[in-house]
């Protein structure tokens, strides 16, 4: 199990190298889709929880069945299942580009749990299942 | 990122190379933008080097093509890979954006 802390959006690409090596055992499909969830979270905390910067705890704890994360921040309580779901059938002219980053979380791993963290701050717990492996013949 | 644009007759093909994500895109989008806005409004946007995109670039394209068929023009997309395209089914983009499999082919579009 690993733990990286990022705190400003200047920290993305060491938080994805971060992700990369966690997942590198998972595959390429695996690797990416946890690779966007976990962007897709901690650049909305930073946007949304923190309005601007602070800490994001992201740990990471992989075995040969799943790929489990979680986002720990210290920003006020908020609900992304508030979010108004994302227009994906609009025209393009009249499409408004807003929720795209939690749908594309909740189609890309198989569990996506919020909650307030005990005394401040949220818990964002993805679990992304990997495909069981053809057993090794004899 | 890396970003070179390349015209071929009043059409400009953009090919963009690495990871567009929440720190690369607003460079996405600042340079698609100024070229739109300069009055280059038929783009073809080469994805052959970018492996991965987030929401963060989605939004940069969207923008853009807005801002191209305002002015008569469009954006259109060559060579993408299998995750990108993945990403773009997902959101619902390529009912919007023409998606081609060679940036021949997609500069070959705008023809009338």
């Amino acid at each position: 199990m690993r733990t990286f802390r990022a705190t400003r959006l200047a920290e993305l690409p060491a938080l994805l190298d971060f992700v990369d090596t966690a997942c590198a055992a998972a595959g390429p499909d695996a690797g990416f889709a946890v690779r966007l969830a976990v962007e897709e979270v901690f650049t909305n905390v930073l946007a949304h929880g923190y309005g601007g910067e602070g800490p994001v705890d992201v740990t990471i704890d992989a075995d040969t069945t799943r790929i489990r994360v979680l986002v720990e921040d210290e920003a006020p309580p908020f609900h992304p299942g508030d979010a108004p779901p994302p227009d994906l059938a609009s025209d393009a002219l009249e499409r408004e580009p807003g929720g795209l980053g939690w749908h594309l979380v909740r189609q890309l791993m198989d569990e996506v749990r919020h909650a307030p963290r005990d005394g401040r701050g949220n818990t964002c717990t993805l679990v992304k299942r990997l495909p069981v492996a053809a057993p090794q013949q004899e | 990122m890396d970003i070179r644009i390349q015209p071929r007759g009043d059409i400009a093909v953009v090919a963009i190379t690495g990871s567009v994500d929440g720190l690369t895109a607003e460079t996405l989008l600042s340079t698609l933008q100024g070229h739109v806005q300069a009055g280059h409004a038929r783009l073809v946007v080469d994805l052959d080097g970018v492996d991965y995109t987030s929401s963060a670039g989605l939004r940069a394209l969207l923008a853009t093509v807005k801002e191209a068929r305002r002015r008569g023009g469009d954006l259109r997309l060559a060579r993408i890979n299998p995750n990108v395209r993945k990403v773009l089914e997902l959101s619902g983009f390529v009912t919007i954006l023409k998606c081609f499999e060679g940036v021949d082919e997609a500069v070959d579009s705008f023809a009338p």
